[in-house]
């Protein structure tokens, strides 16, 4: 999955935008000593409406998802440092 | 100002920015009522290449409240949508806009309006047509003509609905009064003296953008019935705000930017100077963010003004009474925070229950005035703010004299309100009852705005 970093309004806490859905970064469960994702994943639309991760803090895991106008807040640690790994994974940067 | 850039956060997005709310029972329909959301301050009518629009990525809103819980129980939506004909041109029109959908006019914007009540929403129109701005004489001729006939009807005889630019029907002597707090016809008694002069309109000859719905009263009502038992039946007071909203995350760049999320509250806005003047600057944009129920955590401030404490001390030895009072400003919780019960003033009430909340009070049972007075209720007319609040009323003497302490008395009969509580004014003396701006008999009311080859800044 291609994972960019883009401007992302938000108040003094890492913003990080994901295109479609949240996907496993190779390498990041070393750094993070994460477990492995889940093999079975839920299905997918088709389409999708974009979709806006916004870690708000690390140490508690606590992750806002939005999309269309829905808003969800997950606290999911593993999620938070996949996200954030990625965001600072140097294959990641968009210049 | 009324509302204009009264917060630190929304000063800097005009766009969403609540600058005025009127609501009246109509004077030429008396069986319909006003509602008018004035956005986008202090607009110079010459403003090209990008003249002003709504945004296309704000949701704007009217809420009343029907039932003394100041939640809405019937609420107006407007989102807008611009398009571009031309994209090979700088130009905001290719030639003269001589009607409505005219293809020279390059970047037409259109909106729907939707209505919700008892949890069902229902689209009264779509597609519907704004007005241009009104460049001049080449690119907008007969701009009065252009503009009214962007009045639509709405689906199922839900009334009428403009939106576009209309003049600036607010007035206030802006560079004064907030000049510490000057007021022009009486500065040679301020604290800092100059030689009296006449107040002068600050927001003369510019613009704004109005959302305004002329409805049936009936679809306002808990009951959805007009007809009322005399000026004390509580089912004819509404309480009316409006608010406009920003999606929660923005992606900007790459394109067209990116919006997820819930639509965040960004603005709002019920009786005239209330975030302006009564909430303090650090809680003026959290003020913005939520609705009227959440307003009892402001009560301190309208029970203890800091407007009330400032004028004796701008104005030294000419506010006596009102430096020695120091009781609660009930009087003014009543008019802006639960409306006026009745038995305070005769014939009069628009008491909405004890829920603490700024709202703008309509008693939709009190008939248009024949001869209004600006000065509204304290002017003897029950037909004005604050009950409601018409296009023409004076509402920055009508709130400077409450605070200096006019209304108190109704409250606290105990209290004489000084000499000059009764007499302050900024822009012109309301004894003349004659306001420095002219408005159209008809809906919407607000008058054409400037033509910006007329009135270059």
């Amino acid at each position: 999955m291609n994972v960019s970093r883009r401007a992302f309004l938000s108040r003094g806490s890492l913003g990080v935008a994901l295109a479609g859905a949240a996907a496993a970064v190779p390498g990041l469960g070393a750094v993070f000593k994460l477990p492995a994702p889940p093999s079975a994943a839920p299905p997918l639309p088709a389409t999708a409406e974009p979709l806006v991760a916004h870690v708000r803090d690390l140490a508690s895991g606590e992750v806002s998802l939005m999309v269309g106008t829905d808003h969800v807040v997950l606290r999911d640690t593993s999620l938070a440092a996949r996200l954030y790994g990625a965001a600072l994974a140097p294959q990641s940067k968009e210049r | 100002m009324s509302s204009h850039r009264e917060a630190p956060a929304i000063a800097k997005d005009p766009v969403a920015d609540s600058t005025d709310l009127y609501a009246f029972v109509s004077p030429d329909a008396p069986d319909t009522a006003t509602l008018i959301a004035n956005y986008i301050p202090l607009e110079g009518p010459d403003a090209g290449p990008n003249f002003f629009e709504f945004g296309d990525d704000v949701l704007y809103a009217i809420y009343i409240d029907n039932d003394g819980d100041a939640q809405p129980d019937v609420t107006y939506r407007f989102q807008f949508t611009t398009q571009i004909k031309n994209p090979n041109t700088f130009l905001y029109n290719t030639g003269p806009i001589s009607a409505i959908n005219s293809p020279n006019w390059n970047r037409p914007q259109f909106y729907s309006v939707t209505r919700v009540a008892n949890g069902a929403e229902t689209v009264l129109g779509d597609h519907l047509a704004c007005p241009p701005c009104n460049v001049g004489p080449r690119s907008t001729p007969s701009y009065a003509a252009l503009a009214l006939s962007a009045i639509h009807d709405l689906a199922g005889s839900h009334g009428k609905v403009f939106a576009g630019q209309r003049q600036e029907g607010f007035y206030v002597d802006l560079g004064s009064i907030f000049d510490l707090g000057a007021l022009r016809p009486f500065q040679n008694l301020h604290l800092i003296p100059l030689p009296v002069m006449a107040g002068v309109n600050g927001t003369k000859h510019l613009n704004v953008h109005s959302i305004a719905l002329q409805v049936p009263i009936a679809d306002l009502t808990r009951d959805g019935s007009s007809a009322f038992s005399g000026t004390v039946d509580t089912k004819a007071v509404i309480g009316v705000w409006t608010a406009a909203y920003r999606r929660k995350a923005i992606i900007r760049g790459e394109g067209d930017d990116v919006e997820s999320g819930p639509w965040i509250q960004v603005s709002r806005l019920g009786n005239p100077l209330f975030n302006e003047v009564i909430v303090p600057m650090s809680r003026k944009d959290r003020w913005n963010e939520l609705p009227p129920i959440s307003d009892s955590q402001f009560l301190q401030y309208v029970q203890h003004p800091e407007l009330a404490k400032l004028l004796p001390v701008l104005y030294p030895g000419v506010f006596p009474n009102l430096a020695a009072a120091t009781g609660s400003r009930d009087d003014l919780v009543a008019i802006l925070l639960t409306g006026i019960p009745s038995g305070i003033i005769s014939g009069f009430q628009n008491f909405t229950g004890k829920t603490l909340a700024d709202m703008l009070r309509l008693n939709m049972a009190i008939a248009p005035s024949s001869s209004p007075s600006i000065l509204g209720v304290i002017g003897g007319d029950a037909a004005g703010f604050p009950n409601g609040r018409r296009v023409a009323d004076d509402v920055v003497t009508i709130e400077l004299r409450a605070v200096a302490g006019v209304t108190y008395p109704l409250v606290n009969p105990g209290f004489t309100p000084d000499g000059a509580a009764g007499l302050i004014y900024d822009v012109e003396d309301p004894a003349t009852n004659t306001p420095p701006v002219s408005y159209l008999n008809s809906f919407p009311y607000l008058n054409h705005p400037e033509s910006g080859f007329d009135i270059p800044s």
